[in-house]
């Protein structure tokens, strides 16, 4: 009977802060919902009829899909990229059992984007990629790296060591073993570096601020232009940051269990 | 090496990390050594630089808005870093004891962090509004006087560090539970004979278990909340007057609106010997109380 008090008391405090965390989220999606007389109503109102008014107007009046086909473009390729540089790099890393490599890249994710902003800037500027796709997709290529590199590696690491041995042994190649023989046994690994990589590059601001022109301009940034809109036009600001943050959450959702362990792991190991 | 391939193999094996390697080099280490050059230099844009000694640093540490800026950055770093070790670690045990978790409670406990941070900014602006906003509102409703919250000098770090408590607690309390469930039931078992009570079980025995790992959890928090940049850019780019300024949210000024790269750069380097600092020290710390 205790015991069963006891654990209404925690589910219920549970309930109390899963809704805490929900509440900006639904109400943004809520505030891009509402007409722009109920959106800045006093006391806020929580029935009013729902309109698509602020995204219709939010696709029709600024260059949004535009914007979104650049954040995909970069993320995507700047996942891929990262993809490519880091799973041959994990599974040396973890073949070798040395930690360096990994030790590098993430150093790296820990200093202050400012810190390479500067040269990139410069060198960039000078070989004339400012507000190309490339300086982009190669500056967000530093965020995907380290964090392929972070998910893979306890993933490679979990392998049985005479699976891989045998595999080398058999002459099929080190190329070959990792194809045919690692990198299935790490499929949710992928799956999560893949992922994981996209959200980030994503999410990530400070490059792109600097780095990025009208043409390539993702998504991010250009939600900056519509802050300074937003004063005015609280409805069409939550609609194009609901837009915003959605691809993120639907990738996170769609594998939230492997997403968990994926993460913890590599922080347990760190 | 563990493994029996051959020598021929060891070194192509050695060879995948290359491009990896490379890339870093190019893109991190060449870039972090030309940050560094250019900080002992003057470099205006559009001239050459000259050798300026330690006249960047010296400009630094004369700076008033530097010594605010590592005021604002310490006090936002500490009560968020606080806000979220003791939140994270009270909705680890919460989650323990609970045993299982549906997959509705996954998803919301992801949510916070897998936001752009760009669009937490955002919507904190109109929840956060002082006018208009729902914030006051729910003031109101425990009869509260309303607060400016993002525009007021003396709040406006406890409402970011409140922001990013907000998204982040969850990542932290994953990483404490994770350490939870790694604990051996033992420990559990002979305290339960004992017959000692919960709150003892808690601060003698659960809490100096789970120090590494809250360590960690610490470690990955303090080198995001030291770099705090893009929820102040969008919100408050370091106001009310200066009140928000962070070391990076300053850099970012110095370096791309005011173009003093010289002197942008020696803020870099030291807000990253900073970052480097905490984290070898509770690296240490986490050495210490392993078990």
């Amino acid at each position: 009977m205790n015991k069963r008090i006891l654990h209404i008391l925690v589910v219920a405090q549970l309930v109390v802060v899963a809704l805490g965390i929900l509440f900006p989220i639904v109400w943004m999606v809520m505030s891009s919902l509402k007409s722009s007389a109920d959106v800045t109503a006093y006391p806020p109102s929580f029935l009013f009829k729902p309109t698509l008014e602020n995204y219709t107007h939010l696709l029709e009046t600024t260059p949004f899909f535009a914007y979104a086909r650049n954040s995909l473009i970069e993320s995507g390729a700047s996942t891929i990229l990262g993809l490519a540089l880091g799973i041959p790099a994990a599974y040396a890393a973890s073949v070798t059992r040395s930690s360096w490599p990994a030790l590098v890249t993430l150093s790296a994710r820990m200093a202050p984007g400012t810190l390479f902003l500067v040269p990139w800037y410069v060198v960039f500027k000078a070989l004339g990629l400012v507000g190309t796709y490339a300086a982009l997709i190669l500056t967000q290529a530093a965020i995907t790296l380290p964090i392929v590199i972070w998910v893979l590696l306890p993933a490679f690491d979990a392998i049985p060591r005479s699976i891989l041995e045998a595999a080398l042994v058999d002459g099929c190649g080190v190329l070959r073993s990792l194809w045919r023989v690692a990198l299935p046994l790490v499929s949710s690994g992928l799956v999560i570096a893949t992922i994981l990589g996209f959200v980030f590059s994503w999410n990530y601001f400070l490059f792109a601020l600097v780095l990025s022109d009208e043409g390539t301009k993702p998504l991010v940034v250009a939600a900056f232009n519509y802050i300074g809109e937003g004063s005015t036009d609280w409805g069409g600001l939550m609609a194009a940051a609901t837009l915003i943050a959605l691809p993120p959450l639907v990738l996170a959702i769609a594998v939230q269990r492997w997403l968990v362990a994926g993460l913890t792991l590599g922080a347990v190991k760190g | 090496m563990s493994l029996s391939a051959s020598s021929r193999q060891r070194g192509a094996i050695a060879l995948l990390s290359l491009p990896a390697v490379f890339f870093t080099a190019l893109m991190v280490v060449f870039p972090v050594g030309y940050t560094i050059w250019l900080s002992f230099r003057s470099a205006p844009l559009g001239h050459a630089t000259q050798f300026a000694g330690l006249a960047n640093y010296a400009q630094l540490f004369h700076s008033g808005s530097f010594w605010n800026s590592i005021e604002v950055s310490l006090a936002l770093y500490l009560l968020s870093l606080a806000l979220q070790l003791i939140a994270g670690t009270y909705l680890a045990l919460l989650l323990f004891h609970a045993r299982r978790m549906p997959a509705i409670l996954r998803s919301i406990l992801i949510s916070p962090f897998m936001v752009p941070p760009v669009v937490v900014g955002m919507m904190f602006l109109v929840i956060l509004d002082p006018s208009l906003g729902a914030a006051n509102w729910i003031l109101s409703l425990f009869g509260l006087p309303p607060s400016a919250w993002l525009a007021s000098p003396q709040w406006v770090i406890p409402t970011i560090a409140l922001i990013d408590t907000w998204q982040w607690t969850p990542f932290v309390a994953l990483i404490v539970l994770g350490g939870l469930q790694s604990l051996p039931p033992s420990v559990y078992e002979a305290a339960k004979i004992d017959g000692a009570p919960a709150h003892l079980v808690f601060w003698r025995i659960t809490l100096p278990l789970l120090l590494p790992t809250l360590m960690t959890a610490a470690i990955l928090r303090s080198v995001d909340l030291l770099r705090f940049f893009d929820i102040i850019y969008v919100t408050t780019q370091g106001g009310p007057l200066d009140a928000s300024d962070t070391l990076n949210v300053l850099g970012f000024h110095i370096g791309f609106e005011l173009f003093q790269f010289g002197y942008a750069s020696a803020l870099a380097v030291t807000l990253t010997a900073m970052v480097f600092g905490v984290v070898l020290s509770l690296n240490r710390l986490r050495k210490a109380v392993a078990w």
